[in-house]
Order: C-alpha cells, then structure tokens, then sequence
C-alpha cells in the first residue's frame, strides 16, 4: 500500500467543484480544504505503485486544478516492489553486509 | 472510533501534509499525526538532488530513514516536495548498493584485465597509494587526478582541494560541474568579477516576467516552477516566456513559447538590445555610473584538442574539428561578425579566448545594428513549420516586454545557455539586457543563473575544487592568491602550483594520450557523463592507468575503474550543500552507511596519512613550467614540519583543527562515522568547515560558523553572512546598497567583484594602446558578444540536430533514482523524441527501436513522437540518466573556449531502423 499526501491548488471560485472531480477519482480522498487561499489536501491511496505517479498526472489533470505536488509519502514496506527492476541492478541479493560483485561488473 | 489502520494511516498522511504546508489541523487529525509518527526522530536535512536547494525533513526509526517530508519552515519549498525530492528516503536502500572495496584481480594479484573481488580497505588503500607513487614518479604531480563533483559536501570538496593542491601540488582536480556551470562562472567573473547570482529566489514573488533560456525548469527545477506557476495565477501583471530549442511541460503556463534554432539565442540577445538601444528604454543613470562597455576576439576555436588531434579523432570527427582548425565564414556569420561569407578564419585566439577591452557605447550600438528583426528570426527561427511571420511577432513581443519601462524582469537559464559552444558569451549577453535596463540585483529584477547540482555552488564554485581555482574566487594563477591560500594553510610559499591543471575534458584525453596514469572519480559519473564516450572508455580500460571509482552503487564509471570504493550516501554522514541564492545548508548523520561504505571524506583522510612531506614537497617537474615546482622541505622545516610528517597531519589533523572535539553537543544524539573511525578524537567537518571559512571572512564571501548553520531554527543563510549585533545576517541581494554591507555608502549600487581592475580601451576589432586604460573599479561589464553558427550542423548524411538533457524523475546518470522503485517505473528508459514529420518521412513509428548514430558513436533507442517534448521538425531529443542508452557516445566533445564546458545540446546525428 503507498498512500500520498497530496497538495492541490485550485482558485477558490472553482474550489467546490475540484473537491468533488477529486473525490470522484479512484483512491483519492479529500481530507482538508482550505477555502481562503484555494489549498486542499488530498490522500491517494494506489494499490499498484507505479500508480502513485500516475495518479498525480492524473489530479493535475483534473480542469481548473492549478497545481498538485506530492508533499508527504508513507514508505509502505512492499515485497513486490523491485519487480520491474532492471535485472542488471538486483542481480546480487545477498543484503547489505555480504555484498558480492554485482555480475554486470564482471561480464 | 473503530478506525481502520488503512484509515488511520490516510488520516495521519492529511494531516503531515497538511502541517508541511502550514494548513491549520484538526484536533483528530493532529492526534492521528503523533500516534503515526510514535518513536521517529525527525531532523532538518537538504534535498540530495538538484541545485534548488529544497528543506527536507528526515524521519528515523531503528537506525533506518522510515519517511522524509518537505520542510515547511524552509523558504525555498516551504513544505513542497518535487517528485525526486520526495522520495529522498529511498536512495540509500536500492539493493545494489556497493558495500565492499572491490579490486580487479587475477590469481589473487591486481589485474587491470581481471575480474572484480571484493578486498579489504587496507588492500584497497595499499593499491591506491602503490600506484599513486608510480603515477607521480612517472609524470609528476600532473600524473594524477580527481574528477570531482557539484555533488560533493562542502566538506569533501574542501579536503579534496587541499588535498590535491596543497599536499601533491597538482591542479587536476576537476568537477562535474565543469559540465554543468563554467560557462556560467566565467560570465560572472568577466562582468562582474565575483561568482554567482546577486538576486535570489524571493526575485519569483517580486516580478513581473520570468523569461526562461533553455531551462525547462517544470521539469527541471519543479518546486522554483510552482513558485513561478504560483506568481503566474496571483499577478495579473505577470508574464511567463519560454524560449527553447523545442516545446518543453514549461510551456505549459507560458504567455510565450519562442523555439530557436541551436544557437539562435546568440542573435536574440543582440537583437532585444538593439531594440532597447533603438527604443531608448536605455537606464543611462545606471549605465552610466555603474557599467562599462566591453568585447573580445570572436576568433576563439571550439574547444578540441590543441594539438595532434588527429591523431586521436577518426576521419569522420576530424571532418568537424577542421571547422575549427580553419572555419569557414558562413552566410549568417558574415553578417552578424561583419566578414565576408567564405572567408576563411584561423582560430587565432583558441589559446587566449577571455581577451577582452573597453568599447565606447557607439562602438557597441554601431556592433548591434546587424541583429534586425529580419535578421534575427532569419537566423533563430527554430521550428521549420512555424510562419515566419508568427516568429517575428514573438521577437517583437519579447522585445516589448524588456523595453516596457516600470516592468520587473527575471531571466532564468541553465544548461541551454551553460553547455553551448558561446555558453560564457550567451550568459554575458544576458547581463548586457539587465544591464542596460538597469534591471539586475534588484528585488523582482535580475539576470539569474540557475544552477543543476545541489552544491555546484556551495562547493565546485565556492570551495573552488576547479583545475584553475582555490576557495573564495581566488585563483592558483595569482601570486598574491597563492599566497593567500599558504598563509591560511600554513604551506611554505610557494607550495602551490600556479599551473592550471586539466578541466574536465581535458583530464579525459590526458588518459586517452597517457599523460594522467592515476585517477580518482568521487560523487559523479564521468563514463556516462562526458561527451564523446567512446574514447574515454578505451582510454581508461587499454592505457596503462589506474582508474578508482568511489561510488554509492554501481554505474558506468564502477564499470570501467580498476578499483571501486563504496561510498556513503547523504544522510550517512555530515553535510552541508550551497545552493544557486548563494544559500548554506546543512545536516547531521542520520543513519550509518551500510556494510564497509564510507564517506568520501575519510577515504582522502586515510589515504593523506599514507604520503610524507617527503615523497610531494620536494622539488617537481611540470611540463610546461620552466624550472618546474620548488623543493619547500627545508622551508617546511623552519616551520616545525620535519620530512616524515604526513600530510594527514600537516593539512587535516593540525593541532587547531585537533581543538575541535568529537563528540560534540551540536550533534544531539546523532553519530558520526568518519570521526569514530578515525578515533583521534577531532571533528574533521567542523573542523574543516571552520578553516575554510577563513578564505571568504572579510572578502564579501563570508559564512556564519558551522554551529550556526546548525541550530534548529536556521534553514540556511545566504552568503556574505555578516555578524552585526551578535547576530549573523543574511545577504539576500548583492551590489545593492540597501541589503549588501560591501557596497560603498552612497553609491547605490555597487560592483566591488571589479575593484581595482581595468580594461585597455579599443574599438569593435581590436584593443588598442595598452598604456590607455579605463579603470572599471565599482562597474559591471556590459559585452557585445556577436552570433557564431554551431561547429557541426546537421548536413545531407547527418541531418539532425540531437539535443540531450534530463528528465523530472531521474536525477543525472540515474545511479540513485532509477534504484527508487517508483522513479524507475515513472521513467524506466530514455526515448527519442522525434517530430511525427520527420518519423514518417524516415518511414519510421512511436516505439519503433532506432538506431541514433553521429560521427562518433550510436545508440538503440525507441522512438517517442508524442508525450512531454514537442520537438521540431529536425531535431531530436535524447535524456541522458539511462546507461542503457549511452547517448555520450553520440554527442560531440566540442566546449565553449572560455569555459571549458562541454555542448551536450548541439551536434548533428542520423536515425534509422535498428
């Protein structure tokens, strides 16, 4: 699970309307509006974690959205995560202490 | 309340992010925030990645960083996190991190055809000062090197510095940075004699106009860009200008999207100060009492080797370094350099490109007057498919917004400008707008230069870990700053070496042609980072050299070393970084590096403790100095050395420095490895930092002690920080009298970098009589610099422009954040960006694999026609962070003659079907 504290502009005209286009999109939760400046404070949660980048493109899309940058991460611990890894950078596993040769330096 | 843990956690993410950004929390979410952070320690820290310089807040838990949060009590993000900034947590735990020295061997035996084992640091550090010694018996001091970094602590710049030249007394120490900011440098010193920005980022909330110079600062510098995105919404005053070499995410919220052609720039500089000067939008008061009109030779060469480059370049690459042995005058040049087109020209000032004199203002005005708008939108009109028409408009419109008087302007640039064949011209061009407007270190007004590395600044440029520098500005050149530096030192005069050693390049093809036999990489990647690989890679793996490669994980450069020391990472040891507003920052040890990794720092360390006066202070040959290096031993003797001291302890453990203790109160709890290791009981970083500021106290480029910069409410301070009322004050604008305390009282403004300087006087070709001279004490340069066309140019074999560069989520050579998971995924590979045009008529399609191939070398890459580039038709665009795609082995080694830094945006490639 990797959820992001997302920090959304809007101007505070179409303020409403934005909180709603957010709440609308899949793991993302309105948590804090802040009508007087147009700052609102988004949650997303994204299952799979090339997602998480995704679904940042995904808010600063949404019209009449000014800007939105990922301010606070929780580092899930996720097993899965160096699938998609190139193979040459996870060849060695063997943890930090018995650091082996990495075997592209030796190919 | 029966919260989930998943909601839970969302509750306590709000509500950080919500605190980082200065939101008022509700009480629920404020309980949630403090359960969730149970047993973190939260420190203050500074983003590893680009110049920007963003506050970074670094949690711990258990000895390992368990999440990092902007910071909302710095003024730069003031809570924000661009993408790469926040996943700073991550960088230390790729799994591939390098944990052992590891030694090519064969048989149990150093073997530069081996194969690497892991080795002790006791045999890594034998090997190392084994074949020091046989590099420096060979050649002599010039026989080794450094390739440093802008990444580099100021600490470890500092110790490499010294290191490099005041114990071997060798020059060759040159950074990354050499890539990335020395055309900027060199245009700072020549207009205004001292280094770096005057303005500052506050300049964003202040102005009118951001006009960007080839930096695509969305991408590049994201957090300055919602600043200026920020700005954009709120001012209705506000005016944002992109002028690229293609359309770029900054276009996204321009008013102004001008695409010129590569080196297009160069004529629209010269045609808005013809308008200016046209217009009359002149500021003659502050023309007049603050600046002085100046220029050059235009004949300077293009930076490839002096000498015997054939002997090096194949036929195909010695097609362009001909352009440069005789370059032929063409159709633009002739006007805008007033010869004639064909005309042949010998490069006669290669060797002597920063000449410059005195002008008169008619003579500047009557050099402007070919860079009419035809003229100009002839020469720089950059997309094929765009009405000339549309393109005039744009100049037109550009023009209007420098000559509209009571407007506030920035221009932004960073490597369009810096890596360009006229980078230092092109930056000195920019002055000359802000100049003559009047429109420089003011709050909202200022030609600024952004910069690429987190400490570029801080270190490379301040600390002066340059082939030709010494810390403050000064230079190993000049006696009197010779001098200066062996007196803070405590060196016997004339220790140091006044020969400048080898820029970055130059380091390259000295171990191409075997003049260097020993290098050292530290804090960057060189066999990815420098153009025109190919040879460097042979160079390093067929010559009889030793190459040590200190690195966090294993990147290109790891590749081909002969040697590879496991680096510690930021956060794994004491820091500090200066950022491009001049800002010092700093951070504690958060965690240990893991398994044998150590900090840069205590490799030099132990390895100073190896050498004696003895084997370096003696009398040395330099090729090239009459009568090479003094022998200083017995000098050094008077001064209570004796031969067998170390340099260990005759430049770092001295008895002042050794005053300053490990442990320290400032630490509050966190460690320190490189003190524990060393156990003599001293704090080298304090220590050091502490000896270094002694160069800039007094000297405009001052620092508050180490203890300062490390108090908790501090987040930074920008240099010259000056001590009034037992307080230590910030400079945020220099030159000007109301916030800089250097400036003369009464003068307004005021360019002290050029005190006591002065220029012969001459007109448009030449100086003239050398008994005449203008002293230009308090004054800024204004330069005419003319238009010159690219050494290579695309032609019917090689019939693209290619320009390289980064991308938002990959930091350089994607060593550090293409082991961040989600980095990687975002952006797993470089693409070519090609325009869909150019893709059909090659018969070519999105995703198609090519074949990029110039002169020099190829790579397989997949083709891109859609996406965040918009290219134009003839040129493509190749990021450089994947090693996969090697596209330095495509790109032309050619460097702007005053700088020394490379042109990774223009040379000239084909593309077909691989």
């Amino acid at each position: 699970m990797n959820l992001s504290g997302i920090l959304v502009m809007a101007k505070p005209e179409w303020q409403a309307q934005v909180v709603e286009a957010l709440n609308a999109l899949e793991g993302v939760e309105v948590h804090q509006v802040d009508a007087a400046t147009g700052r609102i404070v988004a949650v997303q949660e994204a299952s799979d974690i090339h997602a998480e980048i995704e679904g940042v493109k995904r808010i600063k899309a949404v019209p009449h959205v000014i800007m939105a940058e990922m301010v606070y991460h929780y580092l899930a611990e996720d097993e899965r995560i160096y699938e998609a890894m190139p193979p040459e950078l996870i060849e060695q596993q063997d943890g930090f202490e018995t650091c082996a040769v990495p075997a592209y330096l030796n190919s | 309340m029966g919260l989930s843990r998943r909601d839970f956690l969302k509750t306590s993410v709000a509500g950080a992010t919500a605190a980082t950004v200065g939101m008022p929390l509700s009480k629920q979410a404020e309980a949630a925030v403090k359960a969730g952070e149970a047993g973190w320690q939260w420190d203050k820290g500074v983003c590893r990645f680009c110049g920007t310089g963003c506050g970074i807040m670094v949690a711990t838990k258990g000895g390992r960083i368990v999440a990092t949060k902007g910071d909302p009590d710095a003024p730069v993000n003031k809570g924000l996190n661009c993408v790469k900034g926040y996943f700073n947590g991550k960088i230390n735990y790729g799994q591939d991190r390098l944990t052992q020295p590891l030694l090519r061997m064969t048989d149990g035996k150093f073997d530069k055809k081996g194969k690497f084992v892991p080795v002790t640091w006791e045999q890594a550090l034998d090997i190392m000062e084994e074949k020091m010694r046989w590099a420096m018996k060979e050649k002599g001091p010039t026989g080794i090197s450094i390739f440093g970094s802008g990444q580099y602590t100021i600490h470890e710049g500092y110790t490499a510095a010294k290191l490099m030249k005041a114990g071997f007394r060798s020059n060759n120490l040159d950074p990354n940075a050499r890539h990335c900011m020395a055309s900027a440098v060199v245009g700072f010193m020549q207009t205004f004699g001292i280094d770096e920005p005057q303005g500052n980022y506050d300049d964003i909330e202040h102005t009118d106009t951001a006009v960007l110079w080839g930096a695509n600062m969305a991408e590049m510098h994201p957090i300055l860009w919602s600043r200026i995105t920020d700005r954009r919404l709120t001012h209705s005053k506000m005016k944002v200008v992109n002028l690229s070499t293609y359309g770029n995410m900054s276009s996204d919220i321009a008013d102004l999207e001008i695409i010129f052609s590569p080196s297009g720039d160069l004529a629209i500089q010269n045609y808005i100060a013809r308008e200016i000067v046209k217009r009359d939008a002149v500021d003659h008061d502050f023309v007049k009492k603050h600046t002085q009109f100046a220029t050059g030779p235009y004949d300077i060469g293009y930076g490839f080797r002096p000498k015997n480059a054939d002997k090096f370049a194949s036929a195909a690459e010695m097609e362009v370094v001909k352009n440069e042995q005789k370059h032929v005058i063409d159709q633009w040049e002739a006007v805008a350099q007033r010869k004639k087109e064909g005309d042949v020209v010998e490069q006669k000032n290669a060797a002597t490109p920063m000449k410059d004199w005195a002008i008169s203002f008619d003579d500047f005005k009557a050099a402007l007057e070919p860079y009419t708008l035809d003229f100009t939108a002839a020469v720089a009109k950059g997309d094929p498919d765009e009405p000339m028409d549309a393109f005039k408009a744009k100049l037109q419109q550009l023009a209007d917004l420098y000559c509209e008087k009571g407007r506030k302007i920035v221009s932004y640039w960073t490597m369009g400008f810096n890596q360009h064949q006229r980078g230092t011209w092109v930056n000195e061009q920019a002055y000359m707008n802000h100049l003559l407007t009047g429109r420089q270190c003011k709050p909202g007004d200022g030609a600024f230069s952004l910069t690429g590395q987190p400490s570029a600044c801080g270190t490379a440029r301040e600390v002066g870990t340059f082939a030709h520098r010494l810390p403050a500005d000064m230079v190993v050149m000049n006696p009197k700053h010779r001098a200066i530096a062996e007196k803070i030192w405590k060196l016997p005069a004339g220790t140091i070496n006044p020969q400048m050693g080898s820029h970055f390049v130059k380091i390259m093809r000295d171990l191409e042609d075997g003049q260097i036999l020993f290098s050292w990489t530290q804090v960057n990647n060189p066999w990815q980072n420098t153009a025109n690989v190919n040879h460097w890679i042979k160079g390093a793996r067929e010559m009889n050299n030793f190459i040590v490669v200190a690195d966090a994980y294993p990147g290109v450069s790891a590749k081909v070393a002969d040697l590879i020391l496991p680096a510690a990472m930021i956060n794994e040891k004491w820091g500090a970084y200066g950022n491009a507003e001049r800002r010092t920052q700093v951070w504690r040890q958060q965690i240990l590096p893991p398994g044998q990794a150590r900090a840069d720092i205590w490799m030099m360390l132990e390895l100073s403790k190896r050498f004696k006066l003895k084997d370096v202070w003696g009398a040395q040959k330099i090729p090239g100095l009459e009568g090479g290096l003094p022998d200083v031993l017995p000098a050094a003797q008077a001064m209570g050395y004796t031969p067998e001291s170390t340099l260990y302890e005759v430049l770092f453990a001295t008895p002042e420095n050794k005053k300053v203790k490990w442990p320290d109160p400032i630490a509050k709890g966190h460690g320190n490895h490189v003190a524990d290791l060393l156990k003599d009981g001293w704090f080298p970083e304090k220590a050091l930092f502490e000896e270094y500021r002694q160069f800039g106290s007094g000297h405009a480029h001052d620092l508050a002690p180490f203890d300062v910069y490390h108090d908790d409410k501090v987040r930074g301070l920008r240099w010259p920080v000056v001590e009034k009322d037992g307080k230590w004050v910030e400079t945020p604008w220099r030159n000007n009298e109301k916030y800089d305390p250097y400036v003369k009282k009464g003068s307004g403004f005021d360019f002290y970098g050029n005190n006591g300087a002065a220029l012969v006087m001459g007109d448009l070709d030449k100086p003239g009589d050398p008994a005449k001279k203008v002293d230009i004490s308090g004054k800024a340069k204004i330069y005419f610099r003319p238009y010159a066309s690219p050494v290579e140019k695309p032609d019917a074999n090689y019939d693209l422009w290619l320009c390289t560069g980064r991308v938002l989520e990959h930091w350089h050579s994607g060593t550090m954040t293409r082991r961040v998971p989600e980095l990687h995924r975002a952006v797993p590979n470089a693409v070519c960006w090609i325009n869909q045009k150019d893709a059909d008529s090659r018969g070519l399609k999105r995703n198609d694999l090519v074949w990029v191939e110039s002169r020099r070398g190829k790579v397989k890459v997949r083709l891109e026609t859609g996406g965040r580039n918009r290219v134009p038709r003839g040129l493509v665009y190749v990021p450089w962070f994947d090693e996969g795609v090697l596209i330095n082995k495509v790109t032309l080694d050619t460097t702007c003659p005053l700088s020394k830094e490379t042109d990774y945006k223009k040379c000239s490639v084909k593309i077909y079907k691989a």
